[in-house]
């Protein structure tokens, strides 16, 4: 599916502008369910920075995921991942990674105890 | 009575617990009811997340003219739930179109598991997602969504006829019911905790 398809405004800068062509952020590949959060330098000094990454750190004064970022900014995620890793690396973000028990595992059982407490009680 | 407001000239950043995202996929054939799913149980509107992918054509997209590498885009839905002050689960729903599986590896990695929809009438659409999962040791649950007469297939047929090993989990449900999603993401996690502690 197509941007156009989708119904999404045509941008008259290309969304690589953003990221001065670069494609993968300076730190690492943040998963899709990486949650990120405004600092306090955000609070401080977010209102200095360009456009696209002030609406993120403003945007993460409540918790969001890169996923929630790029729909949010209409970018592709990869857009997202590289300002979000940038933001990152200067402290405007913290990042919150997925816990898994054992490297490319899944959560470990005392998180899926919690979890499937959380979900049964709604 | 109410407590007494001290402000102070620069508010310090609200000190939260370390937070935990999490994922679950939602995989099955095309309209097998993914999209349904994630927006029934999702606290906040179905957002819509895109991947550009460089990938070689091989006529699918009738792109026959140009032979060369594509750019395509690939959207997939997602939802949130806060589960508590710490955990966030996400919702992935998964492209269903097999030349996509490449994203499923990234997807995959980390997952509570997946929620494979079922539309009984095409019980075909989702072998390939049943099998994905189970190659890679993912945790799954097969959710048979009522489609109009499907309600005629008992358990054990369904369970044959999808090749199910014992230990998978085989749940009825309708995803435009929220409460039916949610036992279905119940016994997926169910079924994900009994295989960390096994």
């Amino acid at each position: 599916m197509t941007p156009d398809q989708r119904g999404h405004v045509d941008r008259v800068v290309p969304v690589y502008a953003f990221t001065r062509g670069r494609t993968r952020a300076a730190g690492q590949e943040l998963p899709l369910e990486a949650v990120v959060t405004a600092t306090g330098l955000a609070l401080t000094s977010g209102a200095s920075l360009q456009m696209e990454s002030r609406a993120i750190v403003e945007m993460c004064a409540r918790p969001k995921s890169l996923a929630e970022v790029g729909a949010a900014l209409r970018v592709p995620v990869g857009v997202a991942r590289v300002l979000v890793g940038d933001l990152a690396n200067s402290g405007y973000l913290e990042v919150h990674l997925p816990r898994t028990a054992d490297g490319d595992g899944g959560p470990g059982h005392e998180i899926l105890g919690r979890l499937l407490d959380g979900l049964r009680s709604r | 009575m109410d407590s007494v407001r001290v402000d102070t000239p620069r508010r310090p950043p609200p000190t939260r617990p370390e937070l935990i995202p999490l994922k679950v996929l939602v995989a099955g054939g095309f309209g097998a009811g993914k999209t349904t799913f994630v927006g029934a149980v999702s606290e906040i509107p179905p957002l819509t997340t895109e991947q550009h992918m460089t990938s070689l054509s091989v006529g699918i997209d009738d792109t026959a003219a140009v032979p060369d590498k594509t750019t395509t885009t690939v959207a997939m839905d997602f939802g949130r739930i806060t589960v508590d002050e710490q955990l966030i689960l996400y919702l992935f729903g998964t492209p269903g179109q097999s030349r996509f599986w490449f994203m499923w590896d990234e997807l995959a990695r980390g997952a509570v598991g997946a929620v494979v929809l079922v539309d009984l009438r095409r019980v075909d659409d989702c072998f390939p997602a049943i099998d994905y999962f189970e190659d890679r040791g993912l945790p799954l649950v097969v959710a048979a969504n009522a489609f109009p007469g499907t309600e005629v297939f008992g358990d054990r047929a369904v369970r044959d006829a999808l090749a199910l090993p014992d230990g998978c989990p085989l749940v009825r449900m309708d995803a435009r019911e929220p409460r039916s999603c949610m036992d279905a993401l119940v016994a997926l996690v169910e079924h994900a905790l009994a295989r960390s502690l096994g």
